[in-house]
């Protein structure tokens, strides 16, 4: 387990986050472990925290539920990288997992909206 | 490519490229390279980790760590092989020896007759049979006609079956040219059906097969598979039994070996009703066979009771009946004579077995429990010694990581080595050692072991195993990271040194040796005297064998075994050959009150008439070496015409014609009309059995008797007795190519089958006895080593203050001697407890016998010192300087 501590502003991440994450950032185009974890941060501008060990199994992971694929080819610095794809199977598991963080996250809303969110959050 | 798992060397390339990248973008952020090393290293957090989470990724974890702990369970066994062997060799003697005994037991005492549904079967039996009747078994045998009415009169049993053997032993059959023998049962039609035994091939018999007599057989499997290879084709065939044919219809089902204890009957066929074929091999009585004569009571039944019938019902039911049908041509009761009584016994296990053997049986079951007992306890207190002087690797292994559970499942595991190793080595040994003990104890009834033995084995080792956890986990808890390193060994080992339950559990060894070696003790020496008991006659040389020859007139028979005896005594190497009605040595004898002088002798106060009697042939004295005390042994001039001769023995002359010259005077049986001159007088010697007393003997000459068939053939040979049998057998084939020679045996040999019983009971409890002693040696040994080990460094203080190296030495044998006294008083008082419940099986030997007791206490101080000499010797050579200079 990381010893690393948590003690600045970045959120860690949510159960299962980090599979959507990673399949969105790889929408864009072919991506190495780096380059994901980088981007994911530069777009969540820094408010999410990935940690890279668990970056790497879940990457495994997706790649053994064959929603990406992964193979070894040169980075733009002529360093040797392994990069991942997104299979047809992946996009159709992005689009149904956006769909769920979606309703999620507006169920959450309507939960915290009315009650003591805003006041509590404002003071 | 798909399917193929991901090596982990490929993830940890990936992580190296990973942070090349970072460390690359950091540098372009401006960092120095070194920085950016670092930074790229301390943002990616722990790579082991990582890995680790790959490696387990889908694999079956508890699987994975079991393989790793049982690799290193068996590298840390290997390195201390001497100890693995002990106890993987011990586990596998204690659990081996009582699974073999069991198997055994399971086989005599508990597993269940082979038929269907067992608990409605039972055996019908009488007590008290009429007075004038002859039976084979007092309280086991009823007459044809008894069976015949019972099963005419009673529907409380459904029905009721009729067995009776062809012979005592085997009979003379034939399939191919050359004559064999085997074991050869009459059985009423419905005894397959009626207790539900399966046929294996063909068929079994029908109520039509009883009426017609009918000339079919059945095979036991266990004969079909040794005398004919289970070949298939065998059901058509025909099979002689004593020169008759018969068809073979059938192969009875696997397991099936009769309704009886002990015996493995052959082959069966329908009941009889001719000459050749009459129960027991018995000439016909007053020309009536078995089958019409109510007199000889010489038939078992075996019946099923009927639906929704209790055993008392049925039993209500069938007694008056029974006691009517009893006197059926045998005439009236004679007043006061007790009337017979029928009982129904449970068939469920083989009522004969629990006499015979129950309770040798438990001794011995008992015997080896406390072998398994000091066995376990051996192992226990070896793994206890070892982890104890493991307690520094523990304490390594624990400050570099190792949590206490971890530790535990380890030595968990290297118990479970042992369990396992010493279990599958137990198998192998019960198997073969169960095989010999049947052997022995010429039990034919089949010992593979089944599912009951397996689960009793089972139930051992897992017994075993817990033991074997419990002293590691005392030692896993008691055990941290920094107590043994800090400490020094003097200290540390110090208790482990003075543990009480290893001194427990050595006085515990010795008092069960104690008891294990008097019981041993009490029957080696119950063998010892059994195997030198005088027979009273010169047994080495002597050779015997049946004969059962295919004439009917007596003529007939006489020149028979004229001839053969002729054709014998002509043999190179044969010496003196005789015949005898009743073979010596086998229990059987004919007993019958007798005449003297016309009337029935005096005895004194109430001592019984009884008289022992054999037909015998000429020169029957001289050769078995029993001395003619007076007059003349029987000789080729007795024949049928010369005056009735009779020859008696001391004790007969001394109860009967007690202070006369016994010559001259006249003898016969009770009840018939024949009467013969005693023209000899021989020393008492054993007819039936080693172990009897002598009683009251008297031999007819076989030439003069109305009734002759079946005889036994006594060879006196130079050199090996069985040597002579192949051309014996030929002598016999000239004179009729029918006939075997029926179960050939040294006389020797013969009587020992009376003893078979105790001298396998005795050998296996010396063997027992003397397992025990190595085992509580090894025990001692291995206890007070460890503690002298343990103790170096407080011996080596103790001497440099002055101890000498006499009083080291007697520290150390003191203690043990303090031990095997305590295992001693303990023992003793257990012991006599044994030896009374062995008293009956004991001959010649008291139960407080002081020469075994006297020695089993010697055994077990020599024992007990030659344990304790090696440590002793190895703590007086320790060196002050060199144990003091290790701290």
């Amino acid at each position: 387990m990381p010893t690393q501590e948590n003690n600045d502003d970045r959120i860690a991440l949510l159960q299962g986050t980090l599979d959507l994450l990673i399949l969105k950032t790889l929408v864009i185009g072919p991506c190495h472990g780096q380059g994901v974890a980088r981007s994911i941060q530069r777009q969540s501008e820094e408010v999410l925290f990935v940690d890279h060990g668990s970056l790497y199994i879940a990457l495994q992971r997706l790649e053994d539920k064959k929603w990406i694929r992964a193979k070894w080819g040169v980075s733009e610095n002529n360093r040797r990288a392994r990069y991942y794809h997104l299979t047809p199977k992946g996009r159709e598991q992005l689009t149904e997992k956006a769909t769920q963080w979606k309703r999620l996250t507006e169920a959450m809303e309507r939960i915290l909206e009315p009650g003591t969110g805003p006041a509590g959050e404002e003071a | 490519m798909f399917g193929r798992r991901r090596k982990i060397e490929d993830f940890a390339e990936e992580i190296k490229a990973h942070m090349a990248i970072e460390a690359e973008d950091l540098r372009e952020e401006g960092r120095s390279a070194e920085e950016a090393q670092w930074e790229a290293r301390r943002v990616f957090g722990n790579v082991r980790a990582a890995q680790e989470q790959f490696y387990l990724r889908g694999r079956w974890q508890w699987l994975d760590r079991m393989m790793g702990d049982l690799r290193f369970g068996i590298r840390s066994l290997l390195q201390s092989p001497g100890f693995a062997f002990t106890a993987i060799l011990t586990v596998a003697m204690g659990v081996g020896a009582n699974t073999a005994v069991f198997s055994v037991m399971n086989a005599v005492l508990l597993r269940s007759l082979p038929v269907a549904d067992p608990a409605r079967v039972v055996y019908v039996r009488p007590s008290n049979p009429p007075d004038n009747t002859g039976t084979i078994e007092t309280d086991e045998t009823v007459s044809h006609s008894v069976y015949a009415e019972l099963r005419e009169q009673t529907k409380a049993i459904q029905p009721l079956m009729a067995y009776v053997p062809l012979s005592a032993g085997k009979v003379a059959v034939r399939t191919g040219a050359e004559p064999e023998e085997a074991e050869g049962e009459m059985v009423s039609g419905q005894f397959f059906s009626g207790l539900g035994v399966g046929m294996a091939d063909g068929r079994g018999f029908s109520e039509q097969d009883e009426t017609d007599n009918a000339p079919l057989a059945v095979l036991s499997y266990n004969y079909w598979t040794r005398r004919f290879g289970r070949d298939p084709g065998v059901v058509g065939k025909t099979f002689y039994v004593n020169g008759v044919p018969m068809t073979i219809v059938g192969v009875a089902a696997q397991g099936f070996e009769g309704a009886e204890a002990g015996h493995s009957t052959d082959f069966w066929i329908p009941l009889q009703n001719r000459p050749e074929l009459n129960a027991y091999a018995n000439p016909p009585d007053d020309g009536k066979l078995y089958i019409a004569n109510p007199k000889w009571w010489c038939m078992r039944l075996i019946g099923r009771l009927a639906p929704g019938v209790s055993k008392a019902q049925a039993l209500a039911q069938l007694q008056p009946v029974f006691q009517s049908a009893a006197y059926v041509g045998v005439g009236n009761p004679h007043p006061g004579e007790k009337l017979p009584v029928l009982r129904l016994l449970d068939a469920k296990n083989f009522p004969g077995y629990e006499d015979m053997y129950g309770k040798p049986l438990r001794v011995l079951m008992m015997m080896v429990g406390l072998v398994l007992l000091i066995a376990l306890s051996n192992v226990a207190m070896l793994l206890m010694a070892r982890n104890a002087a493991r307690q520094r690797e523990f304490s390594v292994r624990l400050a570099l990581g190792a949590t206490k559970s971890i530790l535990l499942r380890q030595l968990l595991i290297e118990s479970l080595l042992l369990v396992t190793g010493g279990g599958i080595l137990a198998w192998v040994f019960a198997v073969f050692a169960s095989r010999a003990l049947g052997a022995w104890a010429q039990i034919e009834t089949s010992l593979a072991p089944d599912e009951t033995v397996m689960l009793f084995a089972f139930g051992l080792l897992v017994l075993a195993a817990l033991v074997f956890g419990l002293a590691p986990l005392r030692v896993a808890m008691s055990a941290g990271a920094t107590s043994a390193m800090k400490t020094t060994q003097a200290t540390a080992h110090a208790d482990a040194g003075r543990s009480r339950t290893g001194r427990v559990v050595v006085v515990l060894q010795m008092m069960l040796c104690v008891v294990l070696l008097v019981g041993a003790g009490l029957l080696v020496r119950t063998l010892r005297n059994l195997e030198n008991t005088p027979l009273g006659m010169s047994v080495d040389g002597l050779v015997v064998f049946g004969v059962k020859p295919n004439t009917q007139a007596l003529a007939e028979t006489n020149a028979f075994y004229r001839e053969l005896m002729g054709k014998l005594r002509v043999l190179p190497g044969v010496e003196d050959v005789t015949i005898m009605e009743e073979r010596l040595g086998t229990g059987w004898s004919d007993n019958s009150d007798m005449l003297v002088d016309g009337k029935l002798p005096d005895v004194a106060n109430g001592s019984s008439r009884t008289v022992r009697s054999n037909v015998v042939g000429p020169d029957f004295f001289t050769t078995l070496g029993v001395p003619v005390l007076m007059g003349r042994d029987f000789n080729q001039s007795d024949t049928m015409t010369s005056p009735h001769a009779g020859i008696v023995n001391q004790e007969f002359v001394d109860r009967f014609l007690h202070g006369q010259n016994p010559l001259g005077h006249r003898i016969g049986p009770t009840g018939i009309k024949w009467d013969m001159e005693i023209v000899g007088v021989v020393k008492n010697h054993k007819y039936r059995s080693i172990t009897e007393d002598p009683i009251p003997m008297a031999w007819y000459m076989y030439a003069q008797i109305p009734v002759l068939s079946e005889m036994n053939v006594e060879l006196r040979v130079h050199g090996n007795p069985l040597a002579i049998l192949p051309t014996a057998g030929k002598a016999l084939a000239q004179i009729d190519p029918n006939l075997p020679l029926i179960q050939p045996i040294e006389q020797r040999a013969q009587y020992e089958t009376t003893i078979a019983q105790q001298m396998l009971f005795a050998r296996l409890a010396g063997f027992f006895g003397l397992l025990a002693v190595v085992l509580v040696a090894t025990g001692l040994y291995g206890t007070l080593a460890y503690r002298v080990h343990m103790r170096t460094a407080e011996i080596g203080v103790r001497m440099a203050v002055g101890a000498q190296r006499g009083q080291v030495v007697w520290m150390v044998l003191r203690h043990s001697l303090v031990l095997t006294g305590l295992g001693i008083g303990l023992g003793i008082p257990l012991a006599v407890l044994l030896g009374r419940a062995l008293s009956t099986s004991l001959y010649g030997v008291q139960p407080l016998d002081v020469g075994t007791y006297g020695m089993v206490l010697a055994g077990v101080m020599v024992v007990a010192l030659a344990a304790s000499a090696l440590p002793a010797a190895r703590a007086a050579r320790v060196d002050p300087l060199k144990a003091l200079r290790t701290e």
